[in-house]
């Protein structure tokens, strides 16, 4: 590799280098948005009012997949919800 | 101001305090209808149904013909509620692995139980019924429970649209944020993915489940939308206030009516129940009744000044059939 090359790569590397932090900030927030969507819907069963939760029920079997992973960021070792036992 | 302007509004809500006579008002208000040729259909929302009696036949949860022109059904929330969850049992039986049913199953039972469920079933049904009835038949007539809890009915879909689109906007910048991020894996895929560890996140949901969300969602929105805009027509809907000329039901009448014109129900009038007759002579004890009551009915007349109002007599006998509904129906004077 000469001194030409070289620098075209660092660049690149730099290039991807701010790009995937940029990607990194983007999925993070994504993430954030449902998380809070989760939580909208589980609110209920945390106690907190909800008038929609009889609604809602209906979306629980579109989003039961990804509630381990929800409660583990949470900071929740186990489910939350004393009624609802995921692990 | 003695009748009722009901041209064209093809859904009457009858309400009021427990007790003034709503069902009656409601029931010969159908028979008188469903006698001048309209196909009405009577609906009760109360819990603790009294069409049934008032017609001396059973009226279930499915429409029943009671006379020519006249279906009626009493809504029971507890089997809008089974249905709902069975519906919610088969849907998750494509999207969840068999291995976590029995959770899923548990929480469809504790919602069977929980205490918004019925009054929102309720909802659902009366919805569905408004915007069913508004091709199967001329009119429909609903028979509502004691003031608050209908009240509450009325307002639900309101809070529920702002709800539903609440959610959906999360839905959506979530949906966008996703589209951004993989734009930028796009390229990234072009040049090699060196780094690629920066994708702590993984994908949470298939495009399949993502859509099925957001149309569920939508669904819901929908008919939240549909029964607000149905419900606050006044070309279509008319709310009738049936009270009788006593104190606690003229301040809750009042308070209704606040409510009302709050949520922006369309009011048609009110129907003043079980005045004396006065054209007969009463006894010391009755007349002295009718002083008092000469007072409410002018308190009415200065609480109400803009309500269009007609008035039915107390009767020598109580209202129990069709015969007695016809009797009722002659002083409900009606513009149609």
């Amino acid at each position: 590799m000469d001194w030409r090359e070289r620098i075209t790569r660092a660049g690149e590397l730099l290039h991807e280098f701010y790009r995937g932090r940029h990607r990194g900030a983007l999925a993070r927030e994504r993430r954030q948005e449902d998380d809070l969507f989760m939580l909208l819907v589980f609110s209920e069963m945390m106690g907190i009012e909800n008038p929609s939760s009889y609604y809602t029920l209906e979306l629980l079997p579109l989003l039961y997949e990804g509630f381990h992973e929800w409660h583990i960021r949470m900071g929740m070792d186990h489910s939350p919800l004393e009624h609802f036992r995921c692990c | 101001m003695n009748s009722l302007p009901l041209e064209g509004h093809s859904i009457l809500f009858v309400g009021g305090k427990g007790g003034v006579g709503k069902s009656t008002t409601a029931a010969s208000l159908a028979v008188h209808l469903a006698d001048s040729g309209e196909q009405i259909l009577l609906v009760s929302t109360d819990p603790a149904h009294s069409l049934g009696d008032l017609f001396g036949t059973s009226v279930g949860d499915r429409k029943r013909e009671i006379i020519p022109g006249l279906h009626a059904l009493e809504i029971d929330p507890g089997q809008e509620v089974e249905r709902y969850l069975a519906r919610v049992k088969s849907a998750m039986r494509h999207y969840v692995q068999p291995a976590m049913y029995s959770e899923i199953e548990r929480q469809i039972e504790l919602t069977r139980h929980s205490p918004g469920s019925e009054e929102a079933a309720l909802m659902d049904r009366v919805t569905s019924l408004m915007e069913e009835g508004a091709t199967s038949h001329d009119r429909i007539i609903f028979d509502t429970a004691p003031t608050g809890h209908t009240l509450r009915l009325l307002a639900l879909p309101e809070i529920m649209a702002a709800w539903t689109t609440g959610l959906l906007r999360s839905r959506d910048r979530s949906a966008s944020l996703g589209k951004a991020v993989d734009r930028l894996r796009g390229r990234e895929k072009a040049s090699g993915d060196e780094l690629a560890w920066f994708d702590d996140v993984k994908e949470e949901a298939t495009d399949e489940r993502t859509q099925k969300i957001q149309e569920v969602l939508l669904e819901r929105q929908r008919r939240f939308s549909r029964a607000r805009r149905l419900l606050l027509d006044p070309d279509t809907t008319a709310f009738i206030l049936v009270l009788i000329p006593e104190k606690l039901p003229i301040l809750e009448s009042e308070k209704t009516l606040k409510v009302l014109k709050q949520h922006k129900v369309p009011v048609a009038g009110m129907v003043v129940n079980r005045t004396l007759p006065n054209n007969q002579a009463l006894g010391e004890f009755l007349e002295s009744r009718r002083s008092q009551e000469s007072e409410y009915l002018q308190q009415i007349e200065k609480a109400f000044p803009k309500l269009p109002r007609v008035q039915i007599p107390l009767l020598s006998r109580d209202v129990q059939g069709i015969d007695a509904l016809r009797e009722v129906a002659q002083y409900l004077l009606i513009d149609r």
